[in-house]
């Protein structure tokens, strides 16, 4: 290997080759996924996040919750993700179009929440993820720079948290939400994969065995 | 103490040290500060991980933000510094001639880190990306790039203008990833960070950098070091050099295919991590074929001890090196994917790879290159003795416990009925036996970089002194 | 920490220095793989790795590519036939969807399909919902008034509205998946009812006012 232009060359095509592979194709096939609209709802799914939500994005990713909690759902005989109630069906290409920062996550120390908000039979209201993002819970620190305590003047805050035992506030005070936490809040709230796309549900194909 | 000025060895001094030593080793007292940095954070990070109320109060070091900064200083810090540091160097001396450009090196260096200590604030601060191995702010970016290509222009150069045609596998793989780096890094940035791309392509992109960052940078580091030390000090040739050749190309061309290897039953079409799969399982003759080539670290001479401890760790680095492979082409086979996927078992198969094989070898080639830039033996044999056996203790502690937490972890998310609870409580002793080993990794650094001090501060005191008295 | 003198002034022992590495390597890479024959061997086991490798990596990407479809996430599975995905939505899924959307449905047959006792009736076990297709349909198509006797109760008090037609003017389509929903969840266990079916219906009772439970009974 004497010539260096030529090596040279060899290392750009290579990295060209994986490139071309796998990000130009990827976004050949994906980059312009539109919405699946659906002529009996009047709809097109997935729905755009709210504004306060898509907010709440951006704290998600502050906070880099995306080291501990995934947002995709793998299939039902793939790992126990639908049996743990995480979702009904495996996250699909589709269920991310509208999200600006998407965070797949790569670790599970806590559950996942791609579904949240659609969880059955029931889905943590605001209040329980207040009271979680405050307290703490098993594996889950608690955030507690994410809440004000104030005095309390007048009558208490709508906002205020409804907390018991030792996380309980001096008399006259009261933990209040800032404003960072209520978008967290309803970022995770907004977050829910309860459409069944086509392709999520794929007919049972003829396995390439039995072909 | 003897006077141990650089002509007290006209063996081994080339006109590269004269030259580029001062910016090679900033580089080098960079990369061990980061190294410090980073093996702090990765302790309390390690603590985070089986004690969540550990400084959860402080809004910067949260478990998401200690891990980020810890990665990035490893990364940019550590491996960044010293990597470019002992490529230019070897590169330099494969050259044959005095290294130009040492000036752009110098500056380079300079704002590589401050541009790498912005960015930990950034993170910190809450303006990291959320990328995997990409967490630095998107403004600041482009200043790492400038600084990149200020401290790679001397490598190129000697390169460039060597005295032979030729070219040695050290300079193959020094060569490819001083090129490798700026190009993954420019496309990384454009397609998610300047113009993201949409939806799950976001994740694909981050993937196949991150993978390419592993294959095409890191592991070329680290392989440049151990191709150039390990013939100097045996004395030998490489055996079946030949395939040397094969080893190269099979990496560089298959590397990056490896990208989706995270996104095994997520939510991108099937063909990208079958692709993936298949290409790590193609990376095994590389891994074959370096092991092959550089076996000769495990057979050393008790005579030579210097020599000896830096093959020492090149071995080690050698033998994590390609178990690393091997383990990263088992896991890659979907049922086993399936049960340990999202666990600690990940982190103990990345600290495998980037601890075990990266760095264990970047340790030996810095033990074999800094007394040559420094012309004087390493101040302390037995600070450095000590370093090798609390960094091998170390690393196997650390895989062996992140390992056994990420099975343990992999077995109660497969059991629908485990709570997180539970699995928190069935994790915590081998998380324990990860944050024992962090803090012995860092003890271990700590002796390098006093040792680092001695050895570089002596003679620079000493020449400080005779400049005085002359 | 001294290095005396009289060892071996060099940091470390360098038995061979940068030219001679680049000149022994560089005849390595020049020769013929045959002209020594201890390194013979090696190409020959490499090759075996390698074709294994080829092998293995050919036949797995094969067997799990998806044909590298955009819609296939299940590598088992293979795209559908020739044409697209079909893109029709599951009747099951649009029924689920239809019966627990905005205060229809489920708002008074409660989303598990029990009713309220003496104001609602159940859904599940319900013999009028695992009865007569022609029956059901048209209760959800014009709805229903008037007493009704349902697993052996009266529920009077409440108006079932005209689903078919007045505000809501569900298609044919969604009439026929909420049905099949209900048909078939709560441990019912009734075959799903078709478009065709609702819309045969639709056709016959056009206008029709809400339904008794004496006009039911007699359509067959």
């Amino acid at each position: 290997m004497k010539n260096g232009p030529l090596f040279l060359l060899g290392i750009l095509a290579a990295l060209l080759f994986s490139w071309a592979g796998i990000v130009l194709g990827s976004n050949a096939q994906l980059g312009a996924l539109p919405a699946y609209y659906d002529a009996n709802d009047s709809l097109s799914y997935p729905r755009r996040q709210p504004g306060i939500a898509a907010e709440g994005q951006i704290v998600y990713r502050e906070l880099l919750c995306s080291s501990c909690h995934t947002q995709q759902v793998r299939r039902p005989d793939f790992g126990s993700d639908v049996a743990r109630g995480w979702g009904e069906r495996q996250s699909v290409a589709r269920d991310y179009i509208y999200q600006a920062a998407v965070q797949l996550g790569a670790s599970r120390n806590g559950p996942d929440l791609t579904n949240l908000a659609g969880r059955k039979p029931s889905a943590p209201d605001a209040a329980d993820l207040m009271n979680l993002l405050y307290a703490g819970q098993g594996g889950m620190p608690a955030y507690r720079f994410l809440f004000e305590t104030r005095r309390i003047v007048g009558q208490e805050s709508a906002a205020a948290l409804r907390l018991t035992g030792s996380l309980r506030p001096r008399p006259g005070c009261q933990v209040v939400p800032t404003r960072r936490a209520q978008e967290l809040v309803a970022y995770l709230l907004s977050l829910n994969t309860t459409y069944d796309y086509p392709e999520s549900k794929p007919a049972p194909a003829q396995n390439p065995e039995q072909k | 103490m003897t006077s141990a000025n650089p002509q007290a060895n006209p063996n081994d001094e080339t006109p590269v040290e004269a030259t580029g030593r001062c910016p090679i080793v900033l580089l080098l007292a960079f990369s061990l500060a980061w190294l410090l940095v980073s093996g702090t954070l990765a302790f309390i990070a390690g603590v985070q991980a089986h004690t969540p109320a550990f400084m959860a109060g402080c809004p910067i070091l949260t478990y998401g933000h200690t891990r980020a900064l810890q990665d990035t200083a490893f990364t940019y810090g550590w491996i960044a510094n010293c990597g470019l540091a002992l490529v230019t160097w070897i590169l330099g001396r494969l050259g044959g001639h005095p290294l130009r450009a040492a000036n752009w090196m110098g500056v380079g260096a300079l704002f590589w880190n401050i541009a790498v200590a912005a960015g930990m604030v950034g993170i910190a601060t809450g303006s990291a990306t959320a990328l995997t191995s990409l967490q630095i702010p998107g403004h600041i970016q482009p200043l790492m790039l400038a600084a990149y290509a200020s401290i790679a222009v001397a490598g190129v150069l000697a390169w460039c203008g060597r005295s032979r045609p030729s070219l040695y596998a050290a300079q193959w793989y020094g060569v490819a990833l001083l090129f490798l780096f700026p190009w993954i890094f420019s496309v990384a940035q454009v397609m998610l960070v300047w113009a993201p791309v949409h939806g799950v392509l976001q994740a694909i992109v981050e993937g196949w950098y991150a993978q390419s960052l592993w294959t095409l940078w890191m592991a070329p580091i680290a392989l440049a070091g151990a191709y150039y030390v390990v013939p100097r000090v045996t004395g030998r040739v490489i055996p079946g050099y030949d395939l040397a050749l094969l080893g190269f190309w099979s990496l560089i061309f298959i590397g990056g295919w490896t990208g989706g290897r995270h996104l095994i039953g997520g939510p991108v079409p099937a063909w990208i991590p079958t692709i993936a799969i298949v290409a790590s399982v193609l990376l095994l003759p590389h891994y074959i074929i370096v092991l092959l080539n550089l076996g000769g670290a495990f057979t050393r001479n008790p005579a030579d001890r210097e020599g000896g401890r830096s093959l020492a760790f090149i071995s080690f680095g050698l033998a994590a090196y390609v178990l690393g492979g091997a383990v990263d082409s088992v896991t890659g086979i979907r049922s086993v994917a399936a049960a340990i996927q999202f666990t600690w078992f990940d982190e103990a198969q990345r600290q495998l790879a980037v601890y075990g094989g990266v760095t264990m070898m970047l340790f030996g080639t810095l033990y074999y290159a800094l007394p040559r830039l420094a012309g004087r033996a390493w101040a302390s044999a037995s600070l450095a003795r000590g370093h090798l056996i609390l960094s091998c203790i170390g690393i196997v502690l650390l895989v062996v416990g992140t390992a056994g937490a990420g099975i343990v972890q992999g077995s109660d998310l497969s059991t629908a009925g485990v709570s997180f609870a539970a699995i928190a409580t069935d994790v915590h002793p081998w998380l324990s036996v990860g944050s024992v080993a962090h803090a012995t990794l860092l003890l271990g650094n700590i002796l390098l970089a006093i040792n680092f001090a001695m050895t570089v501060g002596c003679g620079r005191l000493r020449a400080a002194a005779e400049a005085l008295s002359s | 920490m001294s290095v005396p003198d009289h060892k071996d002034p060099r940091p470390e022992g360098a038995p061979m220095n940068d030219g001679e590495l680049l000149e022994a390597h560089e005849k390595l890479l020049g020769r013929q793989p045959d002209d020594r024959a201890k390194y013979r061997l090696l190409p020959l086991v490499m090759l075996f790795v390698l074709s294994g490798c080829v092998l293995f990596a050919a036949t797995y990407l094969n067997r799990y590519s998806g044909h590298f479809d955009r819609s296939i996430f299940n590598e088992n599975l293979l795209p559908t036939g020739s044409g697209p995905v079909d893109l029709k939505p599951d009747p099951i899924a649009l029924g689920r969807r239809m019966f627990n959307s905005g205060g229809a449905c489920y708002s008074c047959h409660q989303p598990n399909g029990q009713g309220i006792p003496g104001a609602y009736p159940p859904l599940a076990g319900s013999e009028w919902v695992n009865g007569a297709g022609a029956r059901v349909v048209r209760i959800v198509l014009d709805g229903l008034q008037g007493p009704v006797h349902v697993g052996g109760k009266t529920f009077g008090a409440a108006v079932m509205p005209a689903f078919g037609s007045s505000g809501f003017n569900w298609s044919d389509e969604q009439i026929a998946g909420v049905l099949s929903y209900v048909r078939q969840e709560w441990g019912n266990k009734s075959k799903p009812i078709s478009t065709d079916e609702v819309a045969k219906i639709r056709a016959l009772t056009a206008d029709h006012k809400a339904w008794s439970e004496a006009d039911l009974l007699g359509v067959k």
